[in-house]
């Protein structure tokens, strides 16, 4: 089936091909050299990966295709060739039909993902890579339908995308404590491309002067996988002799919004999201799976504001895990802030950044500070680091992480 | 006056024939009327911005921009067609005649997402220019002390010489001098003070055309003089009163480019 919807794509976009043929075909992109050395290994690359991202446009009065093809080579594995985003548009006056594998992108937070949720996170490099690379696209057909500032859409995923997780091995794969080595079965991670196990989300949207306002809900399955545990325990010792782990995705059901709101020099942003059905790890001995079912709070409240040129935010999120627990191995509720400094010099041709993600509960804290400089036009250098600090949580278990790196970037 | 009138995009050659003409006018009235001419219900341009530096080295942006001004409200929305990693960007103003604060939104393809900035930065250059939002923006004639200090020829064109200070502190500027053609009200020439006193920026149209029955503005030059540092603005393709619909000026319109 599949395979089928493949067909059927491929041969959507070149019959979009061929109706826009008269169109000129649009051609950008960039290529980056990216060097990165751990600080606690200076003498050896963390990464050295040179990309090329191309972006393929063909757009008509009715129609449009892109096609965003991607090489990441890399110097101690195999290069990966994929493609981000290919897909046919078809414009009416007041309706947009986009079919085809595509990034769909919602909510006003920054950095978090409360109401972003359907397009995948690429968390092959943690939370390192640029925005859009860390989104994987999804196979969907999406509906827009405008009248003046309103906005009603629709999607249909048919074909489950799950998160991407680093690889075994890799710096960035999160530790799993389990008392002996596992055994893993994959048998219910692979989902079946049928119509229960597609997605559905809908979203109203509305850009005002007085505001901006998303409200969303959507079916689907959850992208990171819940583990579910099998222990074989010996009678005899009452040791444990084996253990099965089986990740597998669950359905949740989410509603939501998100607004932003400008008070004088400030902008104030908010978003959150209730999920029914969320899985977490437990260590409760009533739990003998390890999995808890729960309903969850994923919210935010920030800020923007510039300050002699510098522009400044701040956001505080926090997650609620209701009718909490014990044995849960998340906290009841966690709390992460996050703050952006920029600002721009010799008339935009040298930027200064600071980003960080601080978490509260376990006084961790990723740090990012980066200097981009305009070479010429179209040709940019990065410098920057990514500081890991505390023992713990979702930033300090990289504490031995720490980076420095160089990004050479040529766009055209 | 209206600076992004005076940029360019439309301005009606000649009082005479709606009878504002005045044997004197004061400062503000000269203002005033700058401020109130007619424009056009909608303009739309492609833009292209030549920054050269101190050392002679040019740095080209180029746009595609529509206006489109009803009910006090003025829309603009601008489509960055290069350099290459500005590709795809859009910026979309509402400027409203009531002084309300303007509505801005930028739209990044890289983050495939429309955010609403503030608009309290109007002091930033636009895109490395010499032009700051507040240069390209509304100012309100009422918002400054406006008076008439002479009347001289420049490049054979008799104007209005008119010196505005701000009523209020804090702003960028401590004053400026604008020359303003008295046959048809266009600004001709400005200088922009810094708030030591001493001169920043000289503002000068070089080129203007009648289309569509409309002036319009064609090339424009703002040099700062304390850095050494100027932007070129040309103007091309210029379309005026041809009917911008409202909904350009959309979210559906800033994600889709022009």
């Amino acid at each position: 089936m599949k395979r089928l919807l493949s067909y059927l794509l491929l041969g959507l976009v070149v019959s979009g091909m061929l109706s826009a043929q008269n169109n000129q075909l649009d051609i950008s992109g960039y290529v980056r050299n990216y060097t990165g050395l751990l600080t606690s290994d200076m003498d050896q690359f963390s990464i050295v990966q040179n990309t090329l991202n191309l972006n393929l446009e063909l757009r008509g009065e009715k129609t449009g295709l892109k096609v965003n093809p991607y090489l990441y080579q890399y110097f101690d594995q195999a290069p990966e060739l994929g493609l981000r985003e290919i897909y046919l548009d078809y414009y009416t006056d007041k309706l947009d039909v986009r079919i085809g594998k595509q990034q769909i992108i919602w909510g006003k937070a920054e950095g978090v993902f409360i109401t972003d949720i359907i397009s995948p996170k690429d968390l092959s490099e943690f939370l390192l890579r640029d925005f859009e690379e860390i989104r994987s696209g999804v196979t969907a057909v999406k509906l827009n339908y405008h009248t003046g500032i309103h906005t009603l859409e629709g999607v249909w995923v048919p074909v489950f995308t799950p998160t991407i997780m680093p690889a075994s091995g890799s710096i960035w794969a999160p530790s799993l404590n389990f008392p002996i080595p596992p055994v893993w079965d994959y048998s219910t991670a692979n989902k079946a491309f049928s119509v229960s196990n597609s997605e559905a989300f809908l979203r109203y949207s509305l850009m005002a002067s007085a505001f901006d306002l998303e409200l969303v809900g959507g079916s689907f399955l959850y992208d990171d996988p819940a583990m579910h545990l099998t222990r074989q325990v010996d009678p005899v010792t009452k040791q444990l002799k084996g253990l099965t782990v089986r990740p597998d995705y669950h359905r949740v059901n989410m509603a939501g919004g998100s607004f932003s709101l400008p008070l004088g020099d400030l902008v104030v942003r908010g978003e959150g999201a209730y999920y029914d059905g969320r899985y977490f790890q437990t260590t409760a001995p009533t739990s003998p799976d390890a999995t808890l079912e729960k309903n969850y709070l994923h919210y935010m409240a920030g800020v923007d504001y510039t300050l002699a040129g510098i522009k400044l935010s701040a956001q505080f999120i926090q997650e609620r895990i209701l009718d909490y627990e014990t044995g849960i191995q998340n906290e009841v509720v966690e709390t992460t802030m996050t703050f952006l400094a920029k600002k721009d010099f010799f008339r935009e041709k040298l930027w200064l950044e600071l980003f960080a993600y601080v978490g509260l509960n376990n006084e961790d804290a990723l740090i990012r500070p980066k200097l981009s400089y305009s070479i010429a036009d179209g040709m940019e250098l990065q410098a920057g680091a990514n500081i890991f600090t505390g023992i713990a949580g979702r930033f300090g278990q990289y504490d031995s992480n720490d980076m420095v790196f160089m990004k050479l970037k040529y766009s055209f | 006056m209206k600076t992004i009138k005076f940029l360019g995009l439309t301005v009606l050659l000649s009082m005479m024939s709606t009878g504002v003409i005045l044997a004197q006018k004061t400062g503000l009235q000269v203002m005033q009327t700058v401020y109130n001419l007619p424009s056009g219900e909608d303009t739309q341009a492609e833009l292209s911005m030549v920054l050269t530096n101190k050392q002679g080295e040019k740095r080209v942006r180029q746009l595609k921009q529509y206006i489109s001004e009803t009910g006090g409200v003025e829309k603009k929305i601008m489509y960055f067609v290069s350099p290459a990693d500005v590709k795809g960007t859009s910026f979309m103003n509402w400027s409203y005649s009531t002084g309300k604060e303007d509505d801005q939104w930028i739209y990044l393809p890289a983050l495939k997402r429309t955010k609403r900035i503030s608009s309290g930065s109007k002091g930033d250059y636009f895109m490395g220019s010499d032009f700051t939002y507040d240069d390209l923006g509304d100012r309100h004639p009422d918002q400054d002390t406006h008076k008439l200090v002479r009347e001289e020829t420049v490049a054979g064109k008799a104007c209005y010489v008119v010196e505005s200070k701000p009523k209020t502190s804090g702003h960028m500027y401590s004053k400026t001098i604008t020359w303003v053609m008295k046959d048809n009200f266009i600004g001709l020439k400005r200088e922009f003070y810094d708030p030591n006193g001493k001169l920043l920026k000289t503002l000068l149209v070089k080129n203007y055309q009648k289309i569509s029955g409309i002036w319009v503005i064609l090339e424009t030059e703002m040099k700062n003089v304390q850095k050494n540092h100027s932007t070129t603005i040309t103007l091309r393709n210029v379309k005026v009163n041809q009917g911008v619909p409202a909904s350009k000026f959309t979210e559906r319109s800033m994600t889709m480019g022009s």
